[in-house]
């Protein structure tokens, strides 16, 4: 019925039990158990379908022990509308940690992604793929629902445009011209063609150059432009995940041989040297520099990242994704300035992308 | 085909084991030959760094042996000869994850697919020395002309012969500074042989080049250019059973020696 998943999980298994309180009843009895104690708990549940308030207690039950209901299994969607409603994670335990690696990928830079995407786009232009290299503006939705909402795009850049034609109008007529000196001169609908022909496939980048003065309302707009470039990111179960983890806090470097594994997210403050390998179920943050190896995710969390204040890895792994270190960035050491440029590594589209955090 | 299994060892630590695995192993792959090179230096491995492939290694040794993976994914490629494969040790465990039976199961597998099999043997004489050369049935120990490697030398040798399976051991020079020897500060290749009563199969000279090749990850041997790249080149021949005479350490030291002498000696005239 129950087993002892590795050191810290302990899976309790009642999938055959068809009722709430015989579950409950079982549990208890279960708890009672001496190794059940100071354990994460990963619940196998069968067809039944728990309310909130079952689950709660089932909850309290195991806090009462000083365990942690770490994750449920189960077949009934009641059930997981209501653990993911408490913040407990879905998963399948027996699903956990079974991964393949696939085969060695230098990691990208945004950069890399960026030419890439406008390698594709001039392919197939009728493809609009936005894709701004900037942290908050990345998105994971598929091609189809961003190039719908590029050309969403399109016209509100288009109605803006002409809102700033008449607004500049009116202050033309109001002789107010050092405010607006600014203010690129309104592109008239020829120019606006030919620049679509030439910046067809990314119209919305141009429009934000366009709109770079450093005024408020354009800076207003600019907002609401990379509102708008941000599809509403789905906030998945993945997430919630992400944010139920418990959290190590490791204040000291890392060196060569050691090993720090822990099911949760892992904060470390100081270097990774090489040869260190940081295992996380959750995120890793780096305040230093990350030369070893360093798995997020582990558990199968797509959604995990890697930070790090210089992103030297030898390795990085997210999920089931895996990428080495490009040859290019092979140093014997890295020098320590005092303006390094934070870096996160995140899944995009199946593969492993460093991003560099401006600003 | 059934590959020879040859253990690269010293004793002494910081004699050149990693750096002559490395280098034999490219010459061997560079002249055709199928190569595997296997690190035994469980906790403190270098030969990955060596050869440049630190970031591509997934599996290691270790996880061979508790079997995680196939034999065949943990064997790294080279970047540049496709001849040359590289199994690693893993870093974060110690030298008692691996005993001298699976080893010797591993070397045992790869003969049937390789020509050579280079053990890169850890310091020390202890457990990780008998692991490697268990599936071993050649040696070369590497030596430098100081007292104190000599020593650990004999030491091994002693061991290698009391070992079994080993039939054929060769002494390996590394390091050798022919103007210290010249002018009696160094033991010269004939004292060391002696002393060791051993056959030898290269003379290595000292070259800073070494130093460069690892730390971008290159061994010396692809740079044609080096002394000791082509003394490690001419070794691999050797040990391929080709009569190759040894290479005069001496003459191009002593043309950069004339003509330090000859500029020298310029300049005290320039000053009188």
């Amino acid at each position: 019925m129950e087993q002892v998943l590795n050191d810290n999980v302990y899976v309790i298994d009642l999938g055959d039990i068809n009722t709430a309180p015989e579950i409950i009843f079982e549990l208890s009895s279960v708890l009672d158990k001496e190794e059940v104690k100071n354990k994460r708990i990963c619940l196998k549940l069968g067809n039944v379908d728990l309310n909130q308030a079952q689950l709660l207690s089932i909850k309290s039950l195991i806090s009462g022990i000083d365990s942690i209901l770490s994750s449920i299994d189960t077949k009934s969607v009641e059930t997981e509308k209501v653990a993911l409603s408490l913040g407990i994670i879905i998963s399948n335990v027996s699903a956990e940690n079974t991964y393949e690696i696939s085969p060695a990928m230098p990691y990208k830079t945004a950069e890399e992604l960026k030419e890439e995407i406008q390698a594709n786009n001039n392919e197939n232009k009728e493809d609009v793929i936005v894709e701004e290299p900037d942290l908050i503006s990345q998105n994971e939705t598929s091609n189809t629902i961003i190039s719908e909402e590029a050309q969403n795009l399109e016209k509100t850049i288009d109605e803006t445009a002409k809102q700033e034609e008449e607004i500049i109008e009116e202050k033309k007529e109001d002789t107010v011209t050092t405010e607006n000196s600014n203010i690129q001169n309104p592109v008239n609908e020829e120019l606006q063609d030919e620049l679509d022909v030439i910046f067809g496939s990314n119209p919305v980048q141009t429009s934000i150059f366009d709109m770079e003065p450093s005024q408020e309302e354009t800076y207003a707009e600019r907002e609401e432009l990379t509102d708008i470039i941000v599809p509403e990111q789905e906030y998945t179960k993945e997430d919630i995940e992400l944010e139920a983890f418990p959290t190590k806090y490791i204040k000291q470097t890392i060196r060569s041989g050691q090993v720090i594994n822990y099911e949760g997210n892992i904060v470390i403050i100081g270097d990774c040297h090489p040869g260190c390998e940081v295992t996380a179920l959750g995120d890793i943050t780096v305040w230093g520099v990350l030369s070893g190896i360093a798995h997020a995710g582990a558990g199968g969390n797509q959604k995990a990242r890697v930070r790090a204040l210089k992103m030297n890895a030898i390795q990085l792994r997210i999920a089931n994704c895996y990428s080495r270190r490009p040859d290019s960035l092979n140093t014997v050491f890295i020098e320590k300035t005092n303006s390094f440029t934070p870096e996160e590594a995140r899944i995009i589209n199946g593969e492993i992308v460093v991003f560099k955090i401006n600003d | 085909m059934t590959g020879r299994v040859i253990v690269i060892t010293s004793g002494k630590g910081g004699v050149g084991k990693t750096t002559t695995s490395a280098n034999i192993g490219t010459a061997l792959a560079k002249n055709g030959h199928s190569v595997v090179l296997i690190d035994t230096d469980i906790g403190l491995r270098n030969l990955d760094l060596l050869l440049g492939l630190e970031n591509r290694i997934v599996y290691t040794l270790v996880d061979v042996v508790e079997e995680r993976c196939k034999l065949k994914q943990a064997l790294v490629k080279d970047k540049k000869n496709p001849n040359l494969c590289l199994l690693a040790a893993a870093q974060t465990r110690d030298k008692s994850s691996v005993t001298a039976e699976q080893l010797k199961k591993i070397t045992e597998k790869l003969k049937k697919d390789y020509n050579y099999i280079l053990v890169d043997c850890p310091a020390g004489i202890e457990q990780g020395f008998q692991t490697a050369i268990a599936g071993a049935s050649e040696a070369i120990i590497v030596t430098t002309p100081e007292m104190s490697a000599v020593r650990d030398a004999d030491r091994i040798i002693g061991l290698l012969e009391a070992a079994e399976g080993i039939e054929n051991y060769k002494l390996l020079i590394n390091r050798v500074r022919p103007n210290m020897i010249k002018s009696n500060d160094m033991m010269s290749v004939e004292d060391v042989e002696n002393i060791l009563s051993c056959q030898k199969i290269g003379v290595i000279p000292e070259d800073t080049g070494i130093i460069t090749s690892t730390n971008r990850g290159e061994p010396i041997v692809n740079n044609e250019k080096s002394l000791a790249g082509r003394a490690y080149i001419n070794v691999a021949r050797r040990i391929n059973g080709e009569e190759v005479p040894f290479l005069d350490i001496n003459e191009p030291k002593d043309i950069i020696g004339k003509l330090k002498k000859f500029i020298s000696g310029l300049k005290k005239q320039g000053k009188e």
